[in-house]
């Protein structure tokens, strides 16, 4: 798909390169240049991404919006609102939980998986069929994702029916509804779901590694783990970080799998923040309120990605 | 994890006579092919599952004890959807939507992480913070203003609008992954094109991406995946069901009073083969890029 | 650093005038899409297109609803449908995203419990000033949503909610059909085995309607209210009694595991898979069950009331209701429409494919006199009345979630019940 495209693009950049002729323009243009590459990316970003997050900035400083003809500046009064909210809290904690579990398992599955899935003793036919299952879980919409796990862990459903049959437990377990037991359940199916992604880019990764580097350490006599912490662990590391990151946001923000297992229940033990935001805008029908708690949300991850981009300069 | 490196060992190992070293190679084999079988279990079975749901009635598919394959099998879920034409636009559909959304951002991301990888300006870190974290708004509070968005710039209920709005989904991490495997290609690959009197343009094109493929294939099949499984804004930003994509049709399935929970399973296993093939198809840089390495070494 | 900053002001204003730029031709491309058509409404003869936006399209037989409005086509030159449908649960959100940037369909499918915050919206226009204009015959309309004296929705089709029982089950455990509380819960532990429960509670929070249906049901039944004087009474002895009962019924061990995040589907699958003996459900699910298990053989009664309670029983209701946009160009035309959905042949056919009983009060759908079942869903329907305290609620779904969660608590035995009716209470006074 991309060989393809590669030499249309490329014909079609090429007169669009400047005459270089005097210096001073020259080095104008050299500095614009990145501005260049960005140009597209920024354009669609402000137009799309940016101006509705600034409508929503606009909305949680004043009440009542959309849902009343008149809406009036309140300041920080809907902030103050969130922030002392103890079912903000909770499910602040619960979000933490959630997608705290969900990345360390993305990636131990993950890189296992790809490691496994990278040996080079496997024929190619074998690898790729196993690549293809290990995939599997990504290929679905979130709804039915939800749906299936609704199936599997109902109390008349398959994972029950097992667990009586071999003897675990003596009744059925009421996995998404039992108050303790819900919250790891939901965090379960959401590893099931995502650690595919995790493991493509690991693999991907895995074949930038040059062999050069296992060698060498072969001749130094390190032993296999060795090899693992002092070869591919630090040569996966920017990869690893980067998805751990953006792991870490996405899941914070998974909405559909928790709404359509569990509702934010029993009580309120899978109530994260993208579900609180919910029920206040399109259940309690407050924009206002839920436009501040998605504000913090922003927030929040605005300074978790300022500590990513210094981590990443400082690495440089 | 041991295999990799052990068999790297043994390779470089002199010692050891050649049907001991084959040997030991073959126990590994077996040990590995026996792992991977183990570990494909966990994303295998629930699959299983739905594909035998999709042959069952609806009365069937709640019976217990639970059976993987009940009397009346039966290929009437997929019947019913493969003979409705409205439900087959719905995977035209998503098939078109997703595949433009990955050229496009795949294209659009390797010039902004060209940039990034290369390139120090002024304002740098600061797009990159909001490049990052553009992406931690939950979508469902941007719905009301994005929607009134798309409708003033004539976009509601086409295809461009889904397109540019999965793009906006899938760039920041495109960029950042791309950025990152731009890092880790060495910077003289790409003076020696400027050497030559070629532009950062020439480099990036010549040099850059075709031994990026492996990073822009996994990055590819993300873009598509989100496209592909987007329903939140699939559905807001359109109005009639000949714009609508496959995550829709299945929620149109979901009725007020009860599921066609066979049909719904069966829509997921149609929706997914055309993506196993794409990605059966597209592996092979995977191991072109092993290969490579191979060479290399 | 500090010039990040700079370019980062710069940005944001950049965009703000963007986003009021964005606005005003959100509204003026609103009023461009309908432009055409406004020009028909003044009568020039041509064209009128209605949209009609609803979840009941794929809830009916293929090409029901088409072939109803290709009728009112005829009926009605000049003026084309354009049927708009999606998923029922999504439903919501669509109407108010498109009241919020005008681009509401003309006529649209309502369920009772968002009229109240559609009209604060401003979402929905005032049908009795278009009843009003067209010289409209209210007599026929068996119920109407009225909000400040003023009607905003109308019920075109209504589904009862009532006690559903599994005759073989009952027979094996010996019990009669149960019609007071205290034979429900001797009926429930009589049927209760491992396989079986006696009753099922769907409460996710999801779709929360489980407490109109499953649990409010048993107020309303005993002519009891969750209201006084328009404001939350939970507290009452009605709502306190009920609430009791339900917790009694968990202590028994008769209600099917799972019950937190159990949805009305799940309830009817259990039913129809004689793991449930006994469960509050539409009618609109006869057919369900039919489909599923044929020889599945089962009663309807009406929901079991107090003991000694002689009253009038309340029946519980879920409504296919219709409403016109506010922001409608076309609002005369599209009251024909709603006119014509309600008009007896019409009404009485829509009632028929959904299984229903019909929102016009002459109309008589086939199936009463064609079907046993549904006949004696029909007397228990008219020897009682409809109840639904929660249409025309502020937030009506939100207070459901309230009163569920607090529910919830008390059936994991967290609190008490006069604890959770305390902090339900609070919850829906903050909401009002």
């Amino acid at each position: 798909m991309t060989a393809t495209l590669t030499p249309e693009v490329k014909e079609e950049h090429r007169p669009e390169e400047p005459p270089s002729s005097r210096v001073r323009l020259r080095r104008l243009w050299d500095r614009l240049t990145p501005y260049g590459f960005l140009s597209p990316t920024l354009v669609l970003l402000i137009i799309l991404m940016v101006t509705p997050i600034v409508m929503v900035i606009g909305y949680s400083l004043m009440d009542r919006v959309i849902t009343a003809p008149e809406s009036n500046f309140v300041g920080f009064e809907n902030y103050m609102q969130v922030l002392t909210d103890p079912a903000f809290a909770n499910a602040v904690g619960n979000t933490i939980y959630f997608a705290g579990i969900s990345v360390v398992a993305h990636f131990v599955l993950g890189i296992a998986f790809a490691l496994m899935l990278n040996s080079p003793i496997l024929g190619h036919k074998t690898k790729a069929i196993f690549r293809t299952v290990y995939i599997l879980p990504w290929l679905f919409t979130i709804a039915i994702v939800a749906v299936l796990w609704r199936m599997l862990l109902s109390p008349n459903g398959i994972v029950n029916y097992l667990v009586e049959t071999l003897g675990f437990s003596a009744g059925s377990v009421e996995w998404l509804s039992d108050p303790s037991l819900a919250l790891p359940a939901v965090t379960f199916i959401n590893i099931w779901s995502g650690y595919p992604f995790f493991m493509v880019s690991l693999l991907a990764g895995l074949q930038g590694i040059s062999r050069d580097l296992y060698e060498a350490a072969t001749i130094d006599r390190a032993g296999p783990i060795k090899q693992f912490l002092h070869v591919t662990i630090p040569q996966l590391k920017p990869i690893i970080i980067s998805m751990a990151l953006l792991d870490f946001i996405w899941t914070t923000q998974q909405f559909a799998l928790i709404w359509m297992t569990t509702g934010g229940g029993p009580i309120d033990r899978t109530e994260m923040v993208s579900t609180y935001t919910y029920k206040l805008a399109f259940s309690t029908y407050d924009f206002s309120v839920a436009s501040a708690a998605a504000v913090v949300v922003l927030v929040l991850s605005m300074v978790l990605a300022f500590f990513y981009v210094r981590h990443q300069k400082s690495r440089d | 994890m041991t295999a990799v490196t052990a068999a790297g060992a043994s390779s470089a190992a002199t010692a050891p006579t050649r049907t001991d070293v084959v040997r030991r190679q073959r126990r590994k084999k077996i040990a590995l092919i026996v792992a991977l079988v183990l570990g494909a279990g966990f994303p295998a079975l629930p699959i299983v599952w739905m594909v035998s749901s999709s042959f069952k009635t609806n009365g069937e598919i709640f019976e217990y004890p639970p059976r993987l394959i009940t009397e009346n099998f039966s290929f009437d879920a997929y019947t019913a959807i493969l003979t409705d034409p409205e439900k087959l636009r719905f995977f035209f559909n998503s098939y078109f939507i997703a595949g433009s959304v990955t050229l496009l951002t795949l294209l659009v991301a390797v010039h902004a992480a060209y940039a990034f990888s290369r390139f120090e300006f002024p304002g740098k870190r600061i797009i990159n913070v909001v490049v990052i974290s553009v992406q931690a708004v939950p979508p469902i509070t941007l719905l009301i203003p994005y929607f009134g968005l798309v409708v003033a710039l004539g976009l509601y209920n086409t295809y461009p609008g889904l397109i540019l709005t999965y793009m906006v989904f899938t760039l920041p991490y495109a960029i950042i992954m791309m950025t990152g495997y731009f890092n880790t290609l060495p910077k003289e690959l790409d003076e020696a094109v400027k050497v030559d009197g070629g532009r950062p343009f020439t480099a990036l094109w010549k040099v850059l991406i075709p031994v990026s493929v492996p990073g822009m294939v996994s990055v590819g099949v993300y873009t598509f995946m989100i496209a592909w499984n987007e329903y939140l804004f699939a559905l807001t930003l359109t109005r009639t069901n000949d714009m609508r994509t496959v995550p829709i049709g299945i929620q149109l399935l979901m009725g007020q009073h009860a599921y066609e929970w066979n049909q719904m399973m069966a829509m997921s296993v149609l929706g997914c083969i055309p993506v196993l093939i794409l990605f059966l198809f597209f592996q092979r840089y995977f191991i072109g890029g092993m290969s490579a390495g191979a060479v290399k070494a | 650093m500090s010039n990040g900053a700079r370019i980062r002001r710069k940005g944001l204003a950049a965009t703000a005038g963007l986003a009021i730029l964005g606005l005003t031709a959100a509204c003026s491309s609103g009023d461009a899409t309908s432009d055409s058509s406004a020009d028909a409404g003044s009568g020039s003869g041509e064209d009128v297109v209605l949209e009609f936006a609803q979840w009941w399209e794929p809830e009916l037989p293929d090409g029901m609803l088409r072939g109803l409005m290709d009728q009112f086509e005829e009926e009605n030159p000049g003026i084309t449908v354009e049927l708009l449908s999606g998923p029922y649960a999504s439903t919501k959100e669509q109407v108010v995203a498109g009241a919020a940037s005008g681009t509401m369909s003309d006529v649209v499918g309502l369920d009772g419990a968002w009229v109240s915050d559609f009209v604060n919206q401003g979402a929905i226009a005032d049908l009795s000033a278009l009843m009003t204009d067209a010289g409209y015959d209210e007599s026929q309309l068996a119920a109407q949503v009225q909000l400040n004296g003023a009607t905003y929705e109308i019920p075109v089709v209504n589904f009862a909610y009532m006690l559903f029982t599994n005759d073989a089950i009952l027979a094996d455990a010996g019990v009669d059909v149960p019609s007071t509380r205290s034979e429900f819960v001797d009926a429930a532990e009589a049927v209760t085995t491992d396989d079986v429960s006696g009753w099922i509670l769907p409460l996710s929070l999801e779709a929360p309607n489980g407490v109109q249906n499953d649990v409010m049901s048993w107020v309303w039944a005993s002519g009891g209210s969750m209201l006084a004087d328009g404001q939350p009474d939970l507290t009452n002895e009605a709502v306190t009694s009920a609430t009791e009962y339900i917790k009694e019924l968990n202590d028994a061990g008769v209600i099917a595991p799972g019950a937190a995040t159990l949805k009305e589907q799940d309830k009817v699958e259990e039913f129809t898979n004689g793991r449930v003996a006994m469960m509050i459900s539409s009618l609109a699910h006869i057919n369900t069950i039919r489909e599923s298990n044929a020889d599945l053989e089962f009663t309807i009664s009406a929901v079991p009331a107090e003991d000694g309670y002689s009253g009038e029983r309340g029946t519980p209701y879920a409504s296919w209701g219709i409403g016109v946009a506010e922001n409608s160009e076309h609002k005369a035309e599209a009251w024909k429409l709603i006119d014509f959905l309600m008009s007896e042949s019409a009404n009485a056919e829509l009632a028929d494919a959904a299984n229903a009983f019909p929102g016009n009060s002459t109309a008589v759908p086939e199936f009463v006199n064609n079907d046993e079942i549904f006949q004696e869903a029909f007397d228990v329907w008219q020897a009682g009345y409809p109840a639904n305290e929660f249409v025309g609620l502020p937030v009506a779904e939100q207070l459901m979630r309230e009163y569920g969660e607090q529910l919830q608590r008390v059936l994991a035995g967290e609190i008490e019940v006069s604890e959770a009716l305390e902090n339900a209470q609070a919850a829906w006074m903050d909401e009002f």
